[in-house]
C-alpha cells in the first residue's frame, strides 16, 4: 500500500465513524423499541444506515443514504402479505401427523432458503438506489428471481460437492450482482472468476480437511462401534493435535475471508476506473477475538446474575414448611416479566457487541483498504434512474437476511 | 455573509468548490451559488425550497425541492455550517416539522399495534370459540391421535401412555366409562370420551382434543377418594366439551403471528417471540380453567360427588418437591384462592343423585395399576 495522496487519478476511501456512536444509536433504538412494541425498529435501522453511509468518504466526498423509516415500515407490511399464507401453511402442518409434518417443514425450509435469495437481491437494489455519491445514485438492474434461482442452484451443487464448487458459486453470484450494478449511467464490471479465489480457497480447504481427518485418525478404534468421551481424553497427544487442528482451522478461516474480500473486490471496475481492496487477515482475527472475549465475559456475568436471582426465589420457596400457593404464583408472575426483560437486554447487548465489533469493523476494514485508480473517469458519469420500489426490503427484514 | 462549500448538481458526478451568499433572507429570497475560482454565478436556490438532509455531526448538507433529486450543497467546516444554519431559519423550521412528522408516525404505528394487541387479548376468547366451531370434529380427533402418539414418546421415560388395565370390561374401566358418558350426556358434544388410567409416574391428568382423556398412575396414587377422582375427571371432560385444546392451538398460532410482527421476525426463529407468546397464552387458559371448574360443579349435581375434594387433591400435590411439581397437575392447573372458593361453594349440597363412584368401584379403580409396574419410572427419589 503506497502513501500517495489523493490526486485527480486516485481516490482513496475511508470510514470515520466511531464504535461508541454506533453503540449509542443501537442502544437508544432498543430502548425505544421496548416502548413502541418494536415499531421503532425501522427508525433504528435508518439512523444506523445514515451513520454508516455518512461516515464513509470516497475521494473526499461522503456517501448519503436517502431511504426513510416509513419506507421500511411499508415494505415490511407488504412482506407480511406474503407471509400470512405461509404462516397458515405452518399452522396446518403442525396439526398433521409426524410424517407429513416433517416433509412439510423440510419443504417450507427449502422454499424459504430459495426466497431468501430473492429478498437479498431486492434488498440490495433498495439500498443501492438510495445511495448517493457526488449527487448521483447507484442502481441495480437484473432480475431478483434469476438471482434466487442461481443462488439456489449453486447451493445444491456446492453442497453435493462437499464445498469444492464454492469458488464457482462465488464467482457467478458476485458477477451477477456487480455486472448489474450501476453508478448513474456507468455500469460496473466484475472481472473475476473461480480462479480469483481458487488458490486461497482450496489451500484452506485442504488444511482444514487435513486437520479434521488427522483428528479423527488420532482416535483409538471404537469399542463395540461406540465412541465414548473418555476415549478423547485418554490420549493427550490426540488432544494436543486436535487443539492444534482447531487453531489452524480458525486461522485458515480468517485468512480465507480476508483473501476472498480483497481478491473479489479488486476485480471490479467501472469504465476505466478500477477498484483495489486490501483487507488484512490479522485485523479480522483481532476483531473476532475481541468479540469472542467480550461475549464470553457477558455470558459469565449473565449466568452469575441469573444464578443469584433464581437462588433467591428458590430459597424463598423452600424455606418454611407452609407454602402459600397464591404467594408462590405472585412471585412467579413478576419474576417472569423480569426474566423476560433480562433476556431481551441480553439479546440487545449481544447484538450491539456483534454490530459494533464485527459489523463496523468489517465495514471499516473494507473502506480503509479501498483505492480507486483512474478516478477521473468517474467525473463524466450522468444521473440515471430513481429509487426502487419497497417490496424487497421488507421481505429481507422479515426473513432476517438483510446485512447493514 | 459568504459560505464556502461543495456543490453537486445532481446531474453529473462532479464536486465543485463554491461560495454561497444569501440574496434576501426573506421567504422569497434565494441562495446564490458562485464558483470558487471564477466567481461566476452557477445557479440560485430558492430559500423556501431548501431542505436540510441528514449529515455527519457538525456538517451541513442541503438539498432543494426544485432541483434534481441528488443536487447537494455540502458544508464540511463546522463553523461555516453553524453560521449558515443560523442564517436560514427555514432550515430549523424544516427540521422541527420533520421531527414532528416522524414522531407522529411512530406514535400512530405504535398505537395501531397496541390496539391490535389489546383487541387480540380480549377478542381471542370470543374469536377462538367461533373459529373452533368451524373446524370439523374429524380434524380435531385426528389431531388428538397425533398428540397421543407424540406424548407417548415424550413421556416415555416416566412410562408413556400405556394403559394400566387394558380390559374394557373390567369393573374399573366400566365405571370410568359410565362416569364419562353420564358427564358428557346432554352437552351436545361432538366427541366420545375415552378415559384411560395409564402407568405413568407423573402426578397429572389431562384431556386431549377429540376426547381422549388420561389419568396418570402418579396422580392416582395420591388420590384418596372417589370424590377427588370424579372432580378431576369432570374438570377434564369440561375441557373436551368446550374444545379448549383446539382453542389453545388456534390462539397460540395467532399469538405467534402477532409477536412475530412486533419483533419483526415472522419465521418464528426468535425465542423472545416464544416467551412473549407464552405470556399471552396463559391468560387465555385461566378463563378456560374457570369454565372447566364450573362444568365440574354442574356435573357434581348429576352424579353426586364433592367438588371441593378437587381442591384438596391439588393442595396435596403442591406439597411435593419442586421437581415433580414441574410436571404435576399444579403446573397446568394452578390453585388460586378464587378457584378454591368456587370449588368449595357447593360443599354439602344434597342433590339426591346417584353417587359418582361406589365404594366397590373406587376400590377397583385405585387398584388398577397395582399389577402393572411402570417400566422406566422416575420416582420421587430421582
Amino acid at each position: 500500500m503506497s502513501n500517495k495522496i489523493d490526486g485527480p487519478e486516485r481516490a482513496t476511501a475511508g470510514f470515520s465513524g466511531s464504535r461508541w456512536r454506533l453503540a449509542s444509536i443501537l442502544a437508544l433504538g432498543y430502548l425505544l423499541m421496548l416502548f413502541t412494541l418494536g415499531i421503532y425498529r425501522f427508525w433504528q435501522v435508518t439512523t444506523k444506515r445514515r451513520f454508516y453511509w455518512a461516515n464513509t468518504e470516497i475521494g473526499g466526498d461522503a456517501l448519503e443514504y436517502t431511504g426513510t423509516a416509513t419506507q421500511l415500515l411499508i415494505g415490511f407490511l407488504l412482506a407480511l402479505v406474503i407471509f400470512l399464507p405461509l404462516y397458515g401453511f405452518f399452522f396446518y402442518l403442525s396439526t398433521q401427523s409426524g410424517e407429513t409434518a416433517v416433509t412439510g417443514y423440510i419443504f417450507a425450509a427449502v422454499f424459504l432458503y430459495f426466497l431468501a435469495g430473492y429478498a437479498i437481491y431486492r434488498a440490495r437494489r433498495f439500498r443501492l438506489s438510495r445511495t448517493l455519491w457526488r449527487g448521483i445514485r447507484f442502481q441495480l438492474s437484473g432480475s431478483a428471481w434469476s438471482y434466487a434461482f442461481r443462488r439456489f442452484f449453486w447451493s445444491i451443487v456446492t453442497a453435493l460437492s462437499a464445498g469444492l464448487a464454492y469458488p464457482f458459486m462465488a464467482a457467478d453470484l458476485w458477477r451477477y450482482r456487480y455486472n448489474n450494478t450501476w453508478y448513474g449511467d456507468r455500469r460496473f464490471n466484475f472481472g473475476g472468476s473461480w480462479r480469483t479465489i481458487a488458490v486461497p480457497f482450496y489451500a484452506s480447504y485442504a488444511v482444514i480437511a487435513a486437520s479434521a481427518i488427522g483428528a479423527f485418525a488420532m482416535l483409538p478404534d471404537p469399542k463395540n462401534g461406540r465412541v465414548t468421551a473418555d476415549m478423547f481424553f485418554s490420549n493427550t497427544a490426540a488432544i494436543g493435535l486436535m487443539g492444534l487442528g482447531v487453531v489452524v482451522a480458525v486461522l485458515s478461516y480468517f485468512f480465507l475471508l480476508s483473501r476472498i474480500t480483497s481478491a473479489m473486490f479488486s476485480t471490479i471496475s467501472a469504465g476505466r476506473a478500477t477498484l483495489n481492496v486490501t483487507v488484512s487477515a490479522r485485523s479480522l482475527f483481532w476483531q473476532y477475538l475481541a468479540y469472542a472475549i467480550l461475549v464470553s465475559m457477558v455470558i459469565i456475568m449473565a449466568l452469575g446474575i441469573f444464578g443469584v436471582m433464581t437462588m433467591d426465589e428458590y430459597g424463598r420457596v423452600m424455606k418454611g414448611g407452609d407454602v402459600d400457593l397464591a404467594q408462590l404464583l405472585r412471585i412467579s408472575w413478576t419474576n417472569l416479566v423480569f426474566y423476560g426483560l433480562f433476556y431481551l437486554t441480553l439479546l440487545a447487548i449481544f447484538s450491539i457487541l456483534s454490530q459494533t465489533i464485527i459489523g463496523l469493523g468489517y465495514w471499516r476494514l473494507v473502506a480503509d483498504g479501498a483505492v480507486i485508480e483512474n478516478a477521473e473517469d468517474l467525473k463524466s458519469v450522468r444521473a440515471s434512474g430513481a429509487e426502487s420500489t419497497l417490496v424487497g426490503e421488507g421481505l429481507a427484514d422479515a426473513l432476517n437476511v438483510g446485512a447493514y | 455573509m459568504e459560505f464556502k462549500g461543495t456543490y453537486y448538481d445532481g446531474q453529473v458526478a462532479l464536486a465543485r468548490s463554491v461560495i454561497c451568499s444569501i440574496n434576501d433572507s426573506s421567504y422569497s429570497g434565494s441562495l446564490m451559488i458562485r464558483e470558487l475560482d471564477h466567481q461566476r454565478v452557477m445557479t440560485y436556490w430558492r430559500l423556501p425550497d431548501i431542505v436540510p438532509v441528514p449529515a455527519k455531526k457538525g456538517q451541513l448538507r442541503l438539498g432543494s425541492n426544485g432541483k434534481p433529486a441528488g443536487a447537494r450543497l455540502v458544508f464540511k467546516d463546522p463553523e461555516t455550517a453553524a453560521r449558515l444554519y443560523n442564517a436560514l431559519p427555514v432550515l430549523s423550521l424544516h427540521r422541527r416539522r420533520h421531527r414532528g412528522t416522524q414522531a407522529r408516525v411512530v406514535g400512530l404505528a405504535t398505537l395501531a399495534l397496541a390496539s391490535l394487541v389489546v383487541a387480540y387479548i380480549f377478542g381471542i376468547p370470543l374469536l377462538a370459540g367461533r373459529i373452533v366451531g368451524l373446524i370439523p370434529a374429524e380434524m380435531e380427533t385426528r389431531l388428538g391421535e397425533t398428540a397421543v402418539a407424540q406424548l407417548d414418546l415424550a413421556l416415555a421415560e416416566q412410562g408413556g401412555l400405556v394403559p394400566c388395565d387394558p380390559d374394557p370390561q373390567s369393573v374399573a374401566n366400566r365405571a370410568l366409562t359410565r362416569f364419562a358418558r353420564t358427564a358428557i350426556a346432554e352437552t351436545g358434544s361432538l366427541f366420545d370420551i375415552n378415559v384411560q388410567v395409564v402407568a405413568n409416574s407423573i402426578p397429572n391428568a389431562f384431556a386431549l382434543p377429540g376426547g381422549r382423556a388420561f389419568y396418570f398412575q402418579g396422580l392416582l396414587q395420591k388420590t384418596r377418594s372417589g370424590d377427588e377422582l370424579a372432580g378431576v375427571l369432570a374438570h377434564e371432560i369440561g375441557h373436551v366439551v368446550y374444545r379448549d385444546g383446539m382453542q389453545q392451538l388456534v390462539a397460540t398460532a395467532g399469538t405467534g403471528l402477532l409477536v412475530g410482527f412486533v419483533l419483526g421476525d415472522v419465521t418464528g426463529l426468535s425465542i423472545a417471540g416464544g416467551i412473549g407468546a407464552a405470556l399471552i397464552d396463559t391468560s387465555f387458559s385461566r378463563d378456560a380453567e374457570r369454565r372447566a371448574d364450573r362444568f365440574a360443579l354442574e356435573a357434581a349435581a348429576r352424579q353426586a360427588f364433592d367438588p371441593s375434594a378437587l381442591g384438596d387433591l391439588l393442595e396435596r400435590i403442591s406439597s411435593d418437591d419442586a421437581v415433580s411439581q414441574k410436571f404435576a397437575l399444579l403446573s397446568t392447573h394452578p390453585l388460586t384462592q378464587e378457584r378454591r372458593l368456587i370449588l368449595g361453594a357447593n360443599q354439602g349440597v344434597q342433590t339426591g343423585a346417584a353417587p359418582a363412584f361406589s365404594e366397590e368401584e373406587w376400590r377397583a379403580i385405585s387398584a388398577m395399576c397395582a399389577s402393572a409396574r411402570p417400566t422406566k419410572s422416575k420416582q420421587k427419589s430421582g
